[in-house]
């Protein structure tokens, strides 16, 4: 009970000193102007989509959240322990009770608040873009709580670089690098990583000819080609989806209940990412065959959108599991970092 | 508070291939404020960190109140107070607030840690200020609030780095009235500084630390032998000189003339003189404090 509010203790105290200041609010601000932007232009295209724009918008206004959140966390956490250390209040603090996991903990928790906030300010925003109808409540609730889980591991992750980074500086800025490396490195490393390890392909050709024609040009008795084979490197991501379950922005898409229209296609933008992220997890097939002479033996892809997300992993939970492990190992190097009394000491740091 | 006395025995710590503490080994009793006096850069601060449990030593021992600050960090942090020669503070936070949450870091409910905060402000002086930020604050006041941050959880050792540093002469008269107060009700009080007037009018006992190293206490005590200054001023310089013509060595400074004796006897021996031959002697005093002269004198020896 004691150790809790111990962490308590750091959060309130992190809140009042570090978070809350003006340019926080200022900030917060900006966020909102921003959102109410994007919020009016997805009103003005409501013309276009009509009552099925609700969805999309929705999806619209929920990315970009995670964008403006993603962006605003690094500078909330991945200062938290150096920036303290420069400020020459770090060792006070570890003088006291305090344990270096209630420290850490604490700082954790309150990043993770801060960043919290400006997902607060989004939640109305969130409701005018559900507003135009056609919105599921479930969708909502899936893409908040994914939101709120995916900035708590991006706060972990600058809470451990401002412990392991001596200077301020760079320690933002590495957490920074880490938000890119998941929301866009994944998909580089994706993209180039299928054209670097292509497979080969067979397709196998049958045509036939016309043997004989009637008087009416028709064809009387056909006889079949011999077949054309063409072999062909493609490019092929089955093993690499894992990397794009490491994508915040994949993982959110995945997470949130996926909605086909009566024709099977997606009715917004989670939707159509799953589909298309899940695809890869299927291997491209290695040989097809294509004959007018004999189409029953035709290979076909049978797989409609609603069986390609039932026969497929959910990337979601992997995604999740590889940020939770990634948030875990960052808090876990804070708390060691962090530990006194202290045998070794990083280049160029001060305990005080 | 149970009193606590302070052991450290062959302490040793370097940074890479800087040798901050090479050799460090001293004790400091309950009820009396110790000093430990060198120069700039003489290990007294990377002492202190090991002593309030932050820095491991690479060797030797150091007990506080009889427990470790290695192996039981916890323990030791509930008796000792620090107060860094970095002063820190939370800057958006007011005093009040500051001396409350470091209350509750040490573990206090937190109407309790509020009524302590309320104590520590009135004990230091900073009742008109303790509802504003910190950064407002002077050097001088953050120096106060620091102490006051130190005394928190009423441990029964004090560890002061360089406490006096930026107060100006009334708040120093404060600090030392305040430290000899809280020796006096059992607590071990090391305090750290290079201003050795600070030191002289605080201290019982002083530790010398040259190059990352005490100094071995027989030194100091042969140190006692060697002449001293005393520094003499008269109505009448001209008699005074006319006095001191058959002796060797005097000297002179701007506050009077300078004349070696061999120890308080001496000076005594000197004053009669004086008087005997008729200088109206208007002050006559050691040139330099004890701890000054014997902290020159190894300066001195260690650079010859």
């Amino acid at each position: 009970m004691r150790s809790v509010l111990a962490v308590g203790t750091v959060v309130d105290l992190e809140l009042r000193q570090r978070v809350r200041s003006t340019a926080w609010y200022v900030l917060l601000g900006i966020a909102a102007l921003l959102l109410l932007g994007v919020t009016f232009l997805l009103i003005a295209t409501a013309g276009v989509f009509g009552r099925d724009g609700g969805p999309q918008a929705v999806a619209a206004v929920v990315f970009f959240v995670l964008l403006l959140g993603t962006l605003v966390t690094p500078a909330l956490s991945g200062g938290a322990i150096n920036g303290d250390r420069d400020a020459g209040t770090l060792a006070t603090t570890q003088v006291t009770l305090l344990r270096g996991w209630q420290l850490v903990l604490g700082k954790f928790l309150a990043a993770w608040t801060a960043s919290l906030a400006f997902l607060a300010v989004a939640v109305p925003f969130l409701l005018i873009a559900a507003g135009f109808g056609g919105a599921d409540p479930a969708v909502l609730f899936t893409a908040l709580a994914v939101t709120v889980l995916e900035l708590g591991v991006i706060a972990a992750v600058g809470v451990g670089l401002s412990a392991l980074i001596a200077r301020p500086i760079f320690s933002v800025v590495t957490t920074y690098l880490v938000v890119a490396a998941l929301s866009l490195g994944t998909l580089v490393a994706f993209g180039l990583g299928g054209l670097a390890f292509p497979v080969r392909v067979t397709a196998t050709y049958e045509n036939y000819s016309a043997d004989a024609v009637n008087d009416d040009g028709e064809v009387v008795r056909a006889v079949c080609d011999p077949p054309t084979v063409v072999h062909s490197s493609v490019p092929s991501y089955d093993r690499l989806w894992g990397l794009l379950a490491a994508n915040p922005y994949v993982v959110l898409a995945d997470a949130v209940p996926s909605r086909f229209d009566a024709t099977g296609n997606p009715k917004d933008a989670f939707a159509a990412i799953k589909l298309s992220e899940r695809g890869v997890q299927i291997p491209i097939a290695r040989s097809t065959y294509q004959s007018d002479c004999n189409p029953g033996r035709n290979t076909q892809d049978t797989s409609t959108p609603q069986s390609v997300v039932d026969s497929t992993v959910p990337t979601w939970t992997v995604g999740l599991v590889i940020h939770l492990v990634l948030a875990l190992l960052m808090l876990a190097a804070a708390v060691r970092a962090v530990r006194t009394p202290a045998r070794r000491l990083a280049r160029g740091t001060r305990i005080a | 508070m149970d009193p606590a006395g302070l052991v450290v025995e062959g302490v040793r710590r370097s940074f890479g291939s800087t040798h901050a503490v090479r050799d460090m080994t001293f004790s400091a009793a309950p009820g009396r404020v110790t000093g430990l006096i060198g120069p700039n850069g003489s290990g007294k601060t990377t002492l202190l960190l090991m002593l309030a449990t932050l820095l491991a030593p690479d060797a030797g021992s150091i007990r506080i109140g009889g427990l470790d600050p290695v192996r039981d960090p916890v323990g030791v942090r509930s008796i000792i107070g620090w107060m860094p020669d970095v002063l820190g503070s939370w800057s958006a936070l007011t005093t009040r607030a500051t001396l409350e949450l470091t209350g509750r870091l040490y573990g206090l409910p937190k109407p309790r840690a509020a009524a302590r905060a309320a104590e520590l402000i009135e004990l230091v002086h900073l009742g008109d200020l303790a509802d504003q930020p910190t950064r407002v604050l002077s050097r001088g006041q953050k120096q106060r609030m620091s102490l006051a941050r130190a005394l928190v959880h009423d441990p029964a050792v004090l560890l002061l780095d360089e406490p006096a540093s930026g107060l100006d002469p009334e708040a120093r008269v404060d600090l030392r009235v305040l430290v000899r107060a809280l020796a006096a009700e059992g607590r071990t009080v090391l305090v750290s500084s290079h201003v050795l007037a600070e030191l002289e009018e605080m201290a019982d006992d002083a530790v010398y630390v040259q190059a990352g190293a005490t100094v071995d206490p027989d030194r100091v005590e042969a140190l006692r032998d060697a002449p001293r200054l005393w520094r003499v001023r008269a109505e009448d310089p001209g008699a005074l000189d006319a006095a001191l013509a058959g002796r060797d060595d005097v000297t002179a400074d701007h506050l009077g003339r300078l004349v070696p004796v061999r120890d308080e006897g001496g000076a005594a021996d000197l004053l009669a003189a004086l008087v005997r031959d008729g200088v109206r002697v208007v002050a006559f005093a050691p040139a330099a404090g004890d701890m000054e002269r014997t902290f020159l004198e190894l300066t001195r020896e260690s650079r010859a």
